[in-house]
């Protein structure tokens, strides 16, 4: 039984790291994708930085927390976000259109796991791009980068990154489903910039669109992630928000795990897999 | 040219979806600033903004940089990838053996993208100066014939970017690229006396800088196409030069590809 689970146990790391290899190669076989976001990063930064400074006052910082921490902290949620709905689930559209995704799907490994190594490509990436953007912008706006608290910042990113493979599963499910996928990404990742205070607290949303906001689990993990970075206080006592986002961050990655099969299995009998 | 012009809005009108979306993001964006406004200034966001741009009007002043924004970002992706699109899927070559001239696609790509950026502007632009400042709604027309005379330039821009991308074959990240630093140069959310001089000096080879900072000055401080004459000039000025050099790379680009066997090239 034993040499049973550690064999089954070896096979999904093997597809693991065949997954995540097969990604890095197709990525630095275009280098263009590389030099751009390189490139269009810090410039998205610069461009809602300058946007803000308009309704700034001479010192750019509010009484709590600095400004440009609290944003530049944001820009890196919105960046591991958008691993989720494009790094995740348009790859999966990318391989619908490109006609692959039935011959990747006829292969004989677990399909979450394909998907968790393309996310693990993906997060590696986020990663130099983020240390990159940092070094660029903490420079230019001469400023030192701030972390209170690195493992509690490390343990609600761990959190985050869960919840994210969960989403970005089930957002690869419904790339199986819904056509239109880039406007339902669009408006995704929009309610995510406005409603999850990535870019500003909650606390600056009317009243009735905030419980919106407290209804979105990523909002809590922000909000523990940038606690644990700034020191901003949490929206909920921090303990019970800590427990509160280890819940919902498991039972996002089995929501999203049980969706993506059951819709895959949906698809597979309807043969809309490879249907554009 | 009408069967180009009416291929391309058929394309449009068959994904609504992505319509829909070049008509919400302004109204997102300009949301997503005020709110990150409103922490940074507090309750004085409101009087730090006059203080820099001369207006209050916040709503109003994003939105005309937003739809600019917006209106370049359709013509970019249209002009620029639609051509690599045809490459991808086999009809470039075809469309190029096909006995009609280059400037009758590329113009007839254009119009179809003058259509779907008037719809830009009158819904989101049209819809925010109606509810907000209803008195100045005649405005309107001035500021959209600045967006036409710009539009013209910026054709010609993307005249060249479809050179590029159908030698380079990258498009969505050269996209991505041109769409941010567009953003960033033409002052869409901000004055570009902002910017560094070196800066600024990038921002005037751009024909939205014009258009974005006139619609401003026409809406929201009763100017109008005469007394703004100087920039109209620079406008005009620069829609006879970059269509001219647009095209000339554009064909030249096109001949190498033609030696070379590029275009059916996946």
């Amino acid at each position: 039984m034993n040499s049973q689970n550690t064999s089954s146990l070896s096979k999904i790391c093997g597809e693991f790291k065949a997954a995540f290899l097969k990604d890095l190669r197709s990525y630095v076989r275009y280098p263009a994708w590389l030099l751009g976001e390189f490139i269009s990063t810090p410039l998205w930064f610069f461009f809602f930085a300058l946007g803000v400074t308009l309704f700034s006052p001479t010192n750019f910082t509010n009484s709590s927390v600095n400004s440009f921490d609290f944003f530049y902290f944001g820009f890196i949620f919105i960046i591991l976000f958008s691993t989720a709905v494009w790094g995740i689930g348009q790859s999966i559209r990318n391989e619908q259109q490109a006609g692959t995704l039935e011959q990747f799907f006829l292969a004989p490994v677990n399909r979450a796991t394909l998907i968790v190594g393309r996310w693990a490509r993906v997060f590696l990436t986020d990663v130099l791009i983020i240390g990159y953007t940092t070094v660029i912008v903490y420079t230019l706006g001469n400023e030192q980068p701030v972390m209170h608290n690195p493992s509690l910042f490390l343990f609600s990113l761990g959190l985050y990154e869960i919840g994210l493979i969960g989403f970005g599963l089930f957002f690869a499910g419904l790339t199986m489903r819904i056509k239109s996928y880039n406007t339902l990404s669009n408006m995704v990742f929009f309610g995510y910039m406005i409603l999850t205070g990535a870019l500003f607290p909650i606390d600056v949303i009317p009243i009735p669109f905030r419980y919106i906001s407290m209804a979105i689990p990523f909002t809590y993990f922000i909000d523990l992630m940038r606690n644990a970075a700034l020191s901003t206080s949490t929206i909920l006592p921090a303990s019970t928000e800590y427990f509160m986002a280890t819940i919902l961050a498991f039972s996002m990655l089995l929501i999203g795990f049980v969706a993506f099969n059951k819709i895959e299995s949906q698809a597979r009998v309807k043969g809309t897999i490879s249907a554009m | 040219m009408a069967a180009i012009f009416w291929k391309s809005i058929k394309h449009y009108t068959r994904i609504p979806g992505s319509f829909a979306i070049y008509l919400a993001l302004p109204f997102l964006f300009t949301l997503l600033i005020f709110g990150m406004g409103r922490f940074v200034g507090g309750g004085n966001a409101s009087a730090y903004f006059a203080a820099r741009t001369g207006t209050t009007n916040i709503l109003v002043y994003e939105m005309l940089g937003s739809a600019v924004w917006m209106t370049s970002w359709v013509v970019v992706e249209d002009v620029g990838v639609s051509l690599r699109n045809e490459q991808v899927t086999g009809t470039l070559e075809q469309n190029f053996l096909a006995p009609i001239d280059r400037a009758t696609l590329l113009v007839g790509m254009s119009l179809a993208d003058i259509v779907i950026t008037t719809a830009i502007f009158l819904i989101a632009v049209g819809a925010t100066v109606a509810l907000t400042m209803p008195t100045d709604i005649l405005g309107l027309f001035q500021a959209y014939l600045m967006l036409l005379i710009g539009l013209i330039p910026l054709f010609g821009i993307c005249f060249l970017f479809a050179g590029i991308i159908i030698r380079f074959k990258e498009p969505y990240i050269f996209v991505q690229i041109v769409n941010v630093l567009f953003a960033v140069l033409t002052g869409t959310y901000y004055p570009v006396a902002l910017l560094p001089f070196w800066i600024r000096f990038l921002s005037g080879l751009l024909p939205q800088t014009y258009v974005i900072e006139d619609m401003r000055q026409i809406i929201l401080a009763n100017q109008n196409l005469v007394s703004l004459y100087g920039n109209v000039f620079v406008l005009f000025a620069l829609a006879l030069v970059y269509p001219t050099i647009g095209y000339a790379i554009f064909k030249r680009i096109e001949r190498k590809a033609s030696v070379t066997g590029e275009f059916s090239k996946y």
